[in-house]
């Protein structure tokens, strides 16, 4: 269980106040609108923000002492995810050892998740080579092929036109079966991951207005209050 | 059919090209019966080896000092950083001869070196002509250079990638490897081609700090043949060897300049993870130390003329004054009018007629005159109107011309990519409106070019202000800008009138410049 208790964070023009729990192998999808605290929540997950009051566990370990190499978390970026210079295979395996210094077994590993995401025969190109969607494959390979339970996509698919979304959150979810991994992801269009995820979260005003079933959430006057569904 | 008239950047494409050829062929024809590049030889072989080692080892020296401040400063946090930063900005405009003043203040026989030595008891004779001196003010003059444009390099590394090196727990090695020298190696070339360039055609350092004849860059030579010897055919043969040789480096460093200016940084609050390695915290600090070290005596030679400023203002100096202003301010109106009539007949070329490659040839323009031996060119263009001005008065004319041409690359570069933005923002609705012309200019382009052209003809005032170049020439007591005041100070060993006049000349450069960079962000 990931279990955020009376998170403060605060700048001269933004405050949060976040309290949250998410199961183990669910895939919780964070909705809200634009400025209103989704990347913040899961910043402050990852460990590029730190609270000035509250807690932050997983599994029951306390995670704000630790840097965010030393936590259980991998992320995901809408931009930016590769670096240019290194092959796909190499970026993945980044993943596993920086030093890129990998064991048989390791760069057997990083083969494996290419193939899960569908990039077996393009190990060797440059993220200039590939395409948005492409691209985002890889970086989501490298988040899973460090066997960290907690996955953070930080609307990663925003960029890509509606079928490429749809097939990519599709992906998501399959991996996430398989490897038993808890995916949060922030969305801007929560209708994708309707039929998919465990859990939505609405966030808004730097606060976790509603958790629940994405049924319930997109239903509730508060989600259609932030202008995320399409009004009746 | 009615033909179009031609644009009128194309018409000063083919001025600025005329000239150019003019000067030269005045040059050639003139001393055709003198030496030819056979005759020279040796001489010739003795310059250019010269020139080339000088300019290779200050390349060498200012890129790795260069870099290494710059990776020191990114990921340091200090008191009195700021104002560094602002320094290192400025340093491109920092006069010549200055940095000769504060070289020899510092490192000369009786500098500031000597007297401490002599205060530990140590008598050596300090010699500073030649190489030393040389490398020296060279690496002062770029390394900080070098260190501003590659810490603005590092500083474009997205968030992101900040964020995900801290994720993946990134060393110090793999941050160097992934982050910092990609954005590195894609600058380095480019600025080692530059640096070179303008070490290989360095004039005032190598006249003042050479030591004799023995040490002449190509540029010098160039000098000492047109005003010492009256060689005008070894002047032209020498310019020729300049010209190629400036040319192969101009069109390696063209890409450098015509590139697009880099999108502004995502870089966030994120500090960098490893500026907590106790290695680098140390090796920062020895980096730091030594830039202060080396830097802090020679800037601090240039402020030891607020003391004598009281004694220099006389009418000899306010005459220099106003003429290096009037100087400084025409060559920046031309350089800015030439680069927007280029700019726009690029754009047109470019967008409007779908033509990339000939707008290339007037973006290559700007470029070539990089590679252009500004003496030689003088010289060449000084025969022409001899017959119909006497020397100082062709001076007055030559000089902003010449100076305006030799800015003409750096303002090219902030005024182009702003004509083209404008066209591609509203070229199709001006076109709907029937806009052209001096309507289009005000309407359509002002907007987005008036920050861009004052940061840029800010720039062209502060280098041409301190210019010690073709004054050398003509200078004398009926033309005198404050550099060539200053080398006269320093020629009669008057160090503490030189240190104002210095001052008064850095001051104004620095002024322009700190404007130029202020203009510089534009706010659209």
């Amino acid at each position: 269980m990931l279990a955020i208790e009376n998170c403060h964070l605060s700048w001269p023009d933004f405050t949060a106040d976040y309290s949250l729990h998410v199961k183990e192998g669910t895939f919780c999808a964070v909705i809200g609108p634009s400025g209103g605290g989704k990347t913040t929540l899961l910043h402050l997950i990852a460990g590029f923000e730190t609270p000035q009051r509250g807690t932050l566990t997983f599994r029951g370990r306390d995670l704000l002492p630790l840097a965010p190499s030393e936590r259980p978390v991998a992320i995901v970026f809408q931009d930016h995810n590769l670096f240019p210079h290194l092959s796909a295979a190499e970026n993945v395996a980044l993943g596993i050892r920086p030093s890129l210094r990998l064991s048989r077994e390791e760069r057997r590993r990083v083969s494996e998740i290419m193939d899960a995401v569908g990039l077996k025969d393009l190990e060797s190109r440059r993220p200039g080579e590939m395409s948005g969607g492409q691209r985002q494959r890889v970086a989501l390979a490298r988040a899973l092929v460090s066997s960290r339970p907690l996955v953070l996509l930080d609307e990663p698919f925003s960029s890509l036109d509606p079928q490429l979304r749809h097939t990519m959150i599709a992906l998501v979810n399959k991996l996430r079966r398989r490897q038993n991994v808890t995916f949060i992801m922030s969305i801007h269009t929560p209708e994708d991951v309707r039929d998919m995820a465990d859990q939505m979260v609405l966030v808004a005003q730097g606060k976790v207005l509603l958790s629940g079933s994405p049924a319930a959430v997109l239903q509730d006057p508060a989600t259609q209050a932030a202008s995320l569904t399409p009004k009746a | 059919m009615r033909l179009k008239p031609p644009h009128p950047g194309s018409l000063v494409a083919l001025a600025i090209l005329a000239l150019v050829a003019g000067g030269f062929l005045a040059l050639l024809q003139t001393g055709s019966e003198g030496s030819n590049l056979l005759a020279i030889g040796p001489y010739l072989l003795r310059v250019l080896a010269f020139s080339l080692i000088q300019a290779g080892i200050s390349t060498i020296l200012s890129l790795s000092f260069g870099v290494a401040l710059a990776l020191a400063l990114t990921r340091r946090r200090f008191l009195g950083r700021e104002p560094l930063l602002a320094l290192l900005g400025t340093t491109m405009v920092m006069p010549t001869i200055v940095v000769v003043f504060a070289v020899l203040t510092v490192y000369g026989r009786s500098g500031w070196l000597a007297q401490l030595l002599i205060g530990f008891g140590i008598d050596a004779p300090l010699s500073i002509f030649g190489y030393p001196g040389i490398l020296i003010a060279h690496v002062f003059l770029n390394a900080p250079f070098v260190a501003k444009i590659a810490l603005d390099a590092l500083g474009t590394v997205p968030a992101e990638q900040w964020r995900l090196a801290s994720s993946l727990g990134f060393g110090p090695s793999q941050i160097f490897r992934h982050l910092d020298w990609p954005v590195l190696r894609a600058e380095i070339s480019g600025l080692a081609s530059l640096v070179f360039l303008l070490c290989f055609k360095s004039f005032a350092i190598v006249l003042a700090l050479g030591g004799g004849p023995g040490r002449a860059t190509l540029e010098v030579a160039i000098y000492e043949a047109l005003k010492v010897d009256l060689d005008f055919a070894r002047a032209a043969s020498l310019s020729l060897v300049q010209i190629a040789i400036c040319l192969t480096i101009t069109l390696l460093l063209h890409g450098t300049l015509a590139r697009p200016p880099v999108a502004t940084t995502l870089r966030g609050a994120i500090p960098r993870p490893d500026a907590a390695d106790r290695r680098l915290r140390a090796l920062d600090f020895v980096v730091l130390s030594i830039g202060l070290l080396f830097i802090g005596p020679l800037v601090l030679s240039i402020l030891t003329g607020f003391s004598h400023i009281g004694a220099i203002t006389d009418l000899d100096l306010l005459q220099a004054l106003v003429t290096s202003l009037g100087i400084a301010a025409t060559a920046a109106t031309l350089a800015c009018c030439l680069a927007l009539f280029l700019g726009a007949a690029a754009r047109n070329r470019r967008i409007v007629l779908r033509s990339p490659r000939t707008a290339a040839l007037f973006d290559l323009i700007p470029s070539l005159l990089l590679a252009m031996p500004p003496f030689a060119l003088t010289a060449g263009l000084y025969l022409i109107v001899r017959p119909f001005a006497d020397p100082s008065l062709a001076g007055l004319a030559l000089l902003p011309l010449i100076n305006g041409l030799a800015s003409l690359p750096f303002v090219y570069r902030s005024v182009a990519p702003r004509l083209m933005l404008a066209e591609e923002r509203y070229g199709r609705l001006s076109s709907a409106l029937g806009l052209e012309g001096l309507a289009k200019l005000r309407i359509v382009d002002w907007p987005l070019l008036q920050r861009p052209l004052g940061s840029a003809f800010a720039l062209a005032m502060a280098l041409s202000f301190g210019d010690f170049g073709i004054i050398a020439l003509f200078g004398g007591a009926e033309l005198r800008t404050l550099p060539y005041l200053l080398y006269e100070r320093l020629g009669a060993y008057r160090f503490e009138e030189a240190s104002a006049i210095g001052l008064i000349i850095v001051l104004v450069a620095f002024f322009l410049a700190r404007l130029s960079g202020r203009l510089s962000y534009a706010r659209d």
